[in-house]
């Protein structure tokens, strides 16, 4: 009986005093009520090469400009006599991106290599929260057109001109500093080559490959990080034909932020921009001097309320 | 035994119900930061805060949220929990202090007021006055409170490369309203 009452006194004694800070009170209600969604797993929509699952947020437009210098590597066409591939441009693009909604962007973009055209769109399957929600998971898709002369009759059919990808995108940011992407995908090709492998055997390319994708952001302070990534793509084709190698794309840059731009300093050896192109194209390597200078710069408009 | 049991527990429940009725939650809330820079002005409100108010002894608690800001640019909102307030760390503003008038909070009226305590921002306590007008009315009690924040004071870093960009005084209006109905 006694304890009882020990018991009783105390526990109304304890809610008195847990009455008594009103600040406690509130904030315990208002953690108790917060599961909002991680913000800025990444800067911007893109890493080096591959897309991050950062989306163009409502009503807004991502006006970017990205460019590739030449091959670095006097065994692979640059050197001293370049300026280290300053004089060249492997690839240089211009692109818009607009949000539509918070969870689905379009975007058009023009590139240098074999002039491309591309159309792309990004869906948010799932945002990353602080409870109960441990991933970010993007669709993207995108398809390319290339306007060039048709040097023979390659083009005689013009959906021979088009390449499409797909990708799911799946990242985690890790507290303030980290973010990883793993980013499955597949690529269509209309038109493939046909080639001899020396010999006397034909090898055709696939039309139809999987990727898979993978990449970083490590921030060394709030407004700059390290970025980095790489892609490889899965062909028989690939491994068989010797007299042309084919290697993975992976690429290093520095982030910056400034408030209103997002700046990348790159080093790749991709030769394009656009995954339509660098998934099947990369045939430059890091070993062999294979590897362009790059940068980017993002800036995004406000074109209505969000 | 069993008597004195019955009349202290009686005894404690009537103070705690006494407590009660006299904390009041808000029953609605906003929250507006404005600031004037050379570039361009930033403008937020929040309407995600809650307050509490006891009139036994004139003790109020407010606690905001950050990430509720609105700002007119998302980029702008995310900058301003990632790089400045950085919500993920600090995730509410609060203030708790005491309003220093005598009020009758069971009358009607009209009272300009001052309030003293603690503001905290970004893991920052800082001993305040702040001043406003209390509106009593209807069974209604309406708080308006405008009051500047030097965002120095909070250890608020701003880079140097958009310093132009962001003031370094912040005016802040605070609307609550407490129902006692």
């Amino acid at each position: 009986m006694r304890i009882f009452t020990t018991l009783t006194l105390l526990f109304f004694s304890l809610l008195s005093f847990a009455q008594d800070d009103l600040l406690d009170m509130l904030e315990d209600e208002s953690d108790a009520n917060n599961n909002s969604e991680v913000f800025a797993t990444w800067k911007t929509m893109r890493l080096v090469n591959i897309h991050s699952t950062e989306m163009v947020k409502k009503n807004a437009l991502d006006f970017r400009v990205t460019h590739r210098f030449g091959n670095m590597g006097a065994e692979s066409g640059g050197g001293g006599h370049t300026l280290y591939g300053l004089d060249n441009s492997s690839d240089i693009r211009i692109s818009f991106d607009y949000g539509i909604t918070e969870k689905w962007q379009i975007g058009i973009g023009r590139s240098k290599y074999k002039e491309l055209i591309d159309l792309s769109t990004k869906y948010k399957l799932l945002a990353q929260k602080e409870k109960n929600a441990p991933l970010t998971i993007v669709a993207f898709g995108a398809v390319s057109i290339t306007p060039q002369k048709d040097p023979d009759t390659r083009y005689s059919d013009w959906q021979n001109r088009l390449t499409y990808v797909a990708e799911v995108l799946f990242a985690r940011k890790f507290g303030q500093r980290l973010s990883i992407e793993l980013a499955p995908g597949i690529i269509h090709r209309n038109m493939v080559t046909q080639v001899l492998d020396g010999e006397g055997n034909t090898l055709t390319d696939e039309n139809t490959n999987f990727t898979l994708g993978g990449g970083a952001r490590f921030m060394i302070t709030k407004r700059v990080g390290i970025i980095v990534d790489y892609v490889h793509t899965f062909s028989e084709f690939r491994g068989n034909y010797k007299p042309q190698n084919f290697y993975d794309p992976f690429g290093v840059g520095v982030e910056i932020e400034t408030g209103g731009h997002v700046f990348h300093l790159t080093l790749t050896n991709a030769p394009a921009i656009i995954e339509n192109a660098y998934l099947p194209e990369t045939t430059d390597s890091w070993a062999k001097g294979g590897v362009k200078l790059g940068f980017n710069i993002s800036r995004v408009f406000q074109l209505g309320k969000h | 035994m069993t008597k004195i049991l019955l009349t202290i527990i009686t005894l404690v429940f009537s103070i705690t119900n006494v407590m009660y009725a006299q904390t009041y939650k808000s029953a609605s809330s906003n929250i507006r930061f404005f600031s004037e820079a050379p570039l361009e002005n930033i403008e937020a409100n929040n309407e995600k805060s809650t307050g509490v108010l006891r009139t036994t002894d004139n003790m109020m608690a407010v606690v905001i949220p950050i990430k509720s800001f609105e700002f007119e640019k998302a980029l702008m909102q995310e900058h301003f929990n990632e790089t400045y307030m950085e919500s993920d760390k600090y995730k509410n503003a609060s203030f708790k202090g005491k309003i220093n008038e005598k009020i009758n909070w069971s009358k009607d009226g009209e009272y300009d007021a001052t309030a003293t305590g603690t503001m905290h921002i970004h893991g920052v306590d800082k001993e305040v006055t702040i001043k406003g007008t209390i509106v009593i009315k209807d069974g209604k009690i309406n708080f308006e409170s405008k009051f500047q924040i030097s965002i120095a004071d909070y250890k608020i870093k701003i880079p140097k490369a958009v310093i132009t960009n962001i003031a370094e005084i912040v005016d802040v209006t605070m609307k609550m309203t407490f129902a006692t109905k």
